[in-house]
């Protein structure tokens, strides 16, 4: 992996210098700081998509349950134990990876398409149950919940307070992902994701990476949705949904899969493109729609990505997210164990 | 003769209603240099295929070092001491050929699972571990660049020192000379001598390339239609009357 250089690191700032300044540049761009706080959640939740899609090689098209169970778990909490802040986000986390627990195993029978599919139909069975236990979720109507104080300050968090929160969290996420991409363990996924069945030859047993994998990307998946929940403090049955998990997919793909900062532009793109065109069109999907089909056949590597290909000194960079393989094959040994 | 490392009693395989392979049985001792030879749709890579695990056989049994294997997953089998090559050279075309070796040799020190940057001293065991397997192959001008940039020969060998990555006893290589030009068929034979010399490596290879198995096998096994034809040194074989009408041209053995 190349080093991302001096100049990388100056843009790096720049980024968390102007997300810093948000609060204040937000009301001249005519921008509300809901919308801020949208860009920060939705990018740590297509981060978690990134991991797999961009650094593993699997296609997690059903991220949204975990997405919902973070929402619904830290609603829950508040509402029937009156946690505190942090804990309902704590507790938003791991009802994620309880989530990934569940169904990992189901999911990593099968690779490529089918382990889409297969994680689409589990995240609709999330779907189904929040929708149908009317008496602990709401229902299709959903559930209320306040914002909790902050544990130990007794502060209740909002506007650009929460905003704050929200960045440090960003920031963490940020910081964890990229000592884990470095790591052997993220060395060894990009692996499995070019070449699975090379990975088994050097010994690795890989169903046991993905799961592992899975488990981090639902956890902070959930801490993302926890995190939605906390910020419009409300939890409903279509947060668990596929549109849910198609949009945080379509982030991911537009900003880059396979680098860094590619689901914060993504997440930048839709949600402010989203805020905009939806006050002006009707039909504001079609915009957005086009650009991603234009993204999968032009620039496969995402906006992100496809900038930092024409960057000078970088013509032969190859990173993970190159190619998106929807049809990967199946592991041939798998076919005839099971 | 030394111990036995591997050993095929009665292998078969078939897809749906085609036998690739039947009753094939194969002995393959400690420090030998073993060939699979065959004419097209022998059931050489099928045979190859039960014996590195990337498929299970539907008769038969499959043992290495003693332990059965015959439906153990390969990664287990690598464990165990097995590595590997494939026909179509199976690498990770967009990582360095420094990056391909660290993938294997961090998994046979168990790092794999680290989650945190490696320690500046597992670092110099990596690298020097790198540097030698480079050395081994001859590829340590283009350690930096990635695998898909490189001419198909250097892919091979690349791919021939990932199998050695992950400390093998036996090194299992399928038609390692397919599709290379002359000066690289010479350079891949020279590195397969080496292993078995040099790193005193048990070497099984299935070749199409007649000259180079009679050169470097010591023990040849005749695969035709699913079946073992005949099995022996390269002088037995050369002298079977079946296999030179089954397979092998006249002028050939007359050549070498």
């Amino acid at each position: 992996m190349k080093s991302i250089g001096i100049w990388g690191w100056v843009a790096t700032a720049i980024l968390f210098v102007l997300l810093l300044l948000a609060p204040q540049l937000a009301p001249r761009l005519h921008l509300a700081l809901t919308i801020c706080t949208d860009v920060l959640l939705f990018a740590i939740a297509a981060m978690a998509v990134n991991l797999l899609l961009g650094y593993t090689g699997v296609l997690p098209f059903g991220n949204a349950a975990f997405f919902g169970l973070g929402a619904y778990g830290a609603g829950l909490s508040i509402q029937n134990f009156h946690v505190g802040f942090i804990t309902s986000l704590a507790i938003g986390t791991l009802a994620g990876v309880v989530g990934a627990l569940l169904i990992g195993p189901f999911l990593l029978r099968r690779r490529g398409i089918y382990f889409a599919l297969l994680m689409i139909a589990f995240g609709q069975v999330f779907y189904f149950i929040a929708y149908r236990f009317t008496n602990v979720t709401g229902g299709e109507d959903g559930m209320n919940f306040t914002r909790p104080a902050l544990e130990g300050f007794g502060i209740h968090l909002q506007d650009a307070g929460f905003y704050y929160a929200i960045l440090l969290i960003f920031t963490l996420v940020v910081a964890g992902f990229w000592l884990l991409v470095r790591s052997p363990f993220g060395r060894t996924l990009v692996a499995i994701k070019q070449n699975e069945v090379r990975a088994r030859y050097l010994g690795l047993n890989t169903d046991r990476f993905i799961f592992v994998a899975l488990l981090i990307s639902a956890a902070i998946e959930g801490l993302a949705g926890a995190c939605y929940g906390l910020s419009i403090m409300f939890a409903y049955p279509l947060l668990l949904d596929w549109h849910q998990s198609g949009d945080i997919v379509l982030m991911t793909i537009l900003g880059g899969a396979g680098t860094i900062f590619g689901p914060l532009v993504g997440a930048i793109i839709y949600v402010i493109g989203e805020d905009i065109l939806s006050t002006a069109l009707p039909w504001w999907q079609i915009p957005l729609g086009a650009l991603f089909v234009a993204c999968v056949l032009g620039f496969p590597k995402g906006l992100l990505g496809t900038a930092l290909d024409l960057l000078p000194g970088r013509k032969n960079r190859i990173e993970p997210g190159h190619d998106l393989d929807f049809a990967a094959p199946i592991i041939a040994d798998r076919e005839t164990t099971r | 003769m030394s111990d036995l490392l591997l050993e095929a009693k009665g292998v078969g395989k078939h897809f749906g209603g085609v036998h690739a392979v039947e009753d094939v049985s194969l002995r393959v001792h400690a420090g030998s240099i073993n060939a699979i030879i065959g004419p097209n749709g022998a059931g050489k890579t099928t045979f190859f295929n039960t014996l590195s695990g990337f498929y299970f056989p539907d008769a038969g049994h499959v043992s290495f070092i003693g332990v059965d294997v015959t439906r153990a997953p390969s990664y287990d089998r690598v464990r165990m001491g097995m590595g590997r090559t494939f026909q179509t050279s199976s690498v990770f075309p967009e990582l360095t050929v420094y990056e391909n070796l660290a993938v294997g040799i961090q998994s046979a020190d168990n790092l794999s699972f680290r989650f945190r940057t490696l320690s500046r001293a597992q670092r110099a065991t990596l690298d020097q571990k790198v540097d030698r397997l480079l050395g081994f192959v001859g590829l340590g001008a283009v350690a930096h660049r990635p695998l898909a940039e490189l001419a198909h020969g250097s892919q091979r060998l690349c791919e021939i020192a990932m199998s050695l990555s992950t400390d093998p006893k036996l090194v299992l290589l399928d038609e390692p000379m397919a599709g290379l030009a002359q000066a690289e068929t010479s350079r891949v034979v020279s590195v397969i001598r080496k292993l078995h010399a040099e790193l005193g490596l048990t070497v099984l290879f299935v070749e199409h390339n007649m000259r180079v198995v009679l050169s470097l096998a010591q023990q040849i096994t005749v695969l035709d239609r699913g079946r073992v034809l005949a099995a022996g040194t390269p002088a037995e074989i050369s002298a079977n009357a079946e296999v030179r009408e089954a397979y092998i041209g006249k002028e050939v053995i007359e050549h070498v």
